[in-house]
């Protein structure tokens, strides 16, 4: 038996030489953690959403806690395309990490500006389209959750830019699979999924909503049976298509969840903040359970779920 | 500025009051590192509920010893479980944190305002100033508090040798009203001074605005949620003044806790 499996993952046009990554906007530009992680151990680092202009973001509390889980409301926060470009990513670059950049914006206009000045950059590896942005022209409804604007965004981007593309899709809809297929169409080459999920917390004594904007994202560890569902479901309809998983993953048992029912590869989130170090203690949770389970690479796991006996 | 991810042990778990602790934990390279308002990130145990770390402003550091204190009140689900941590037991550690309280020279006076809970990062910020005092200068404690139970680090302060003054909403202890109608008092003197605050951000909001009025340097230590610690997540905002006049916001984490007074533009 080989000690060593295979850990490389081939998603599409994407090679990337481990299948564990940090998910947008929970790992910062990856330097918040250089001192912390080594960085050039991770399957990749997708680097929080950029948009055209620099955005100030939300107004605060942009955080609360709920169980076993966390509501954001940050409001794509981020310095801007050009200086990620002329002061981020030179220094991002140094770590070898594969980097990925999350494209955001308000308009398809402002994806396509921001995508195309990302193609013409040295040492980005893909780019993944935060769909989940609200849409200026739909009174501020998320991209991702209508197939047609979906298939719009994908399709425009696709045409202005070279590097593999990544849909990241949301789970705020009735039924994924349409939406997924419609970014397929459109010629995304890889899907993630999924992004953080609606939802709203109070406060009993105050009376008050807990965050300034009301309604929120739900991240961390509650959301991973929704998410497994929903990766689980594109795998099925959509069985060509490479997935990299996302949403609660904790621990490298959850990584493995994923992968079984069809993820390419994993984004870990809220996970980084609570542990610094998570993305590394799952790889290397992941390299054990493939040594001692005897599987030759992370490849051959992928999908390969079975039904109860 | 360096910092550490450890496992530190428990090598006293004191009770201070009711529902009131302070651990000591042996954390050296933290110890060795830590300045007065500087925070760790704290995760007790392996739980996904509480999932979050959270963060505590160190009361005093021993380098000698390698020790840290941090102070904690009973309340919740988090602190209960800390509150069930034995002597010889290990907690994660992140720290340490933020920026720190940097003495304003050239002043007789350095007014400390501590609102409830936000005493002991004042506590540890006292006890170094004790050290670097010119003669000329003296520390003058402000401690506020609704009730007189939930006044944190009086002892302490007073072992320092300073000037101290408490008020209680309630009258439980030392005059009658809140701990600004103190600081208003305090500034009606003209006598140079600098102020430094922590607690609630409602009393800091009214510090600012009472220092910003007597032309007195003030750096206030914000309170807000905190999930990471390190500039990742943007999740402790802070709204800032732009010179220009536009706004943006700021890290608590890593351009705080600490601000001058009169950057914050309180929500």
């Amino acid at each position: 038996m080989n000690a060593y499996p295979n850990l490389q993952v081939q998603l599409g046009p994407l090679r990337l030489p481990n299948p564990v990554l940090a998910a947008s906007g929970t790992f910062g530009y990856g330097l918040e953690y250089a001192d912390l992680v080594n960085l050039s151990l991770m399957g990749g680092i997708v680097v929080k959403s950029l948009t055209l202009a620099p955005r100030a973001g939300n107004p605060p509390p942009r955080v609360t806690e709920t169980p076993a889980g966390m509501l954001n409301s940050i409001g794509l926060q981020n310095e801007g395309v050009e200086t990620f470009l002329l002061e981020i990513l030179p220094r991002l670059r140094e770590y070898g990490v594969p980097i990925i950049v999350s494209v955001a914006g308000e308009t398809v206009e402002e994806f396509c500006a921001v995508a195309e000045k990302l193609t013409r950059a040295q040492g980005i590896v893909a780019l993944e389209l935060n769909l989940s942005c609200p849409n200026q022209m739909r009174g501020g409804m998320e991209f991702g959750i209508d197939a047609k604007l979906t298939a719009t965004v994908v399709r425009a981007v696709r045409s202005r830019c070279e590097l593999p593309l990544i849909a990241k899709l949301s789970p705020n809809v009735t039924d994924i699979v349409p939406i997924a297929q419609a970014a397929r169409d459109a010629g995304a080459d890889i899907l993630s999924l999924i992004n953080s999920v609606l939802g709203l917390a109070v406060d009993a004594q105050t009376r008050r909503f807990k965050l300034a904007t009301r309604t929120g994202g739900l991240t961390g560890a509650a959301i991973k049976p929704i998410a497994l569902y929903h990766v689980w479901r594109v795998h099925q309809a959509l069985p060509d298509v490479p997935l990299i998983g996302i949403g609660g993953i904790m621990s490298w048992e959850d990584a493995v969840e994923f992968l079984l029912v069809g993820a390419s590869a994993v984004q870990i989130g809220t996970a980084n903040f609570v542990e610094p170090t998570t993305c590394i203690d799952v790889l290397q949770g992941l390299e054990r359970y493939l040594v001692t389970q005897e599987i030759p690479s992370v490849q051959s796991l992928i999908g390969t779920v079975q039904d109860i006996a | 500025m360096a910092r550490w991810e450890l496992l530190a042990t428990v090598v006293e778990h004191r009770r201070r009051a009711p529902e009131q602790y302070e651990l000591i934990l042996h954390a050296p390279p933290i110890a060795e590192a830590a300045q007065p308002g500087q925070f760790v990130m704290v995760r007790p145990l392996e739980t996904h509920a509480p999932l979050l770390r959270r963060p505590y402003s160190i009361l005093r550091a021993n380098p000698d010893k390698g020790i840290i204190s941090l102070f904690y009140a009973v309340h919740g689900a988090f602190t209960e479980l800390l509150s069930l941590k034995q002597v010889g037991s290990s907690i994660r550690l992140l720290g340490p944190l933020g920026n720190w309280f940097q003495p304003v020279r050239g002043v007789q006076r350095h007014i400390l305002v501590a609102g409830g809970f936000g005493a002991p990062p004042l506590c540890f910020f006292a006890s170094r100033l004790a050290y670097s005092l010119k003669a000329e200068e003296r520390i003058i404690i402000l401690a506020g508090a609704r009730r007189r139970d939930l006044l944190v680090g009086l002892d302490e302060f007073r072992a320092l040798g300073a000037e101290v003054h408490v008020s209680t909403e309630d009258g439980s202890h030392g005059y009658t009203g809140r701990v600004t109608d103190l600081l208003v008092h305090q500034l009606e003197n003209p006598e140079p001074a600098a102020v430094y605050a922590c607690g609630p951000n409602a009393m800091l909001k009214i510090v600012a605005k009472i220092c910003t009025q007597h032309a007195v340097p003030c750096f206030v230590s914000v309170e807000t949620p905190m999930p990471c610690g390190v500039g990742a997540c943007l999740g402790c905002a802070v709204r800032v003044a732009l010179p220009g006049g536009s706004q943006w916001f700021r890290r608590a984490c890593m351009e705080g806790p600490i601000f001058r007074a009169e950057e914050v533009i309180w929500e």
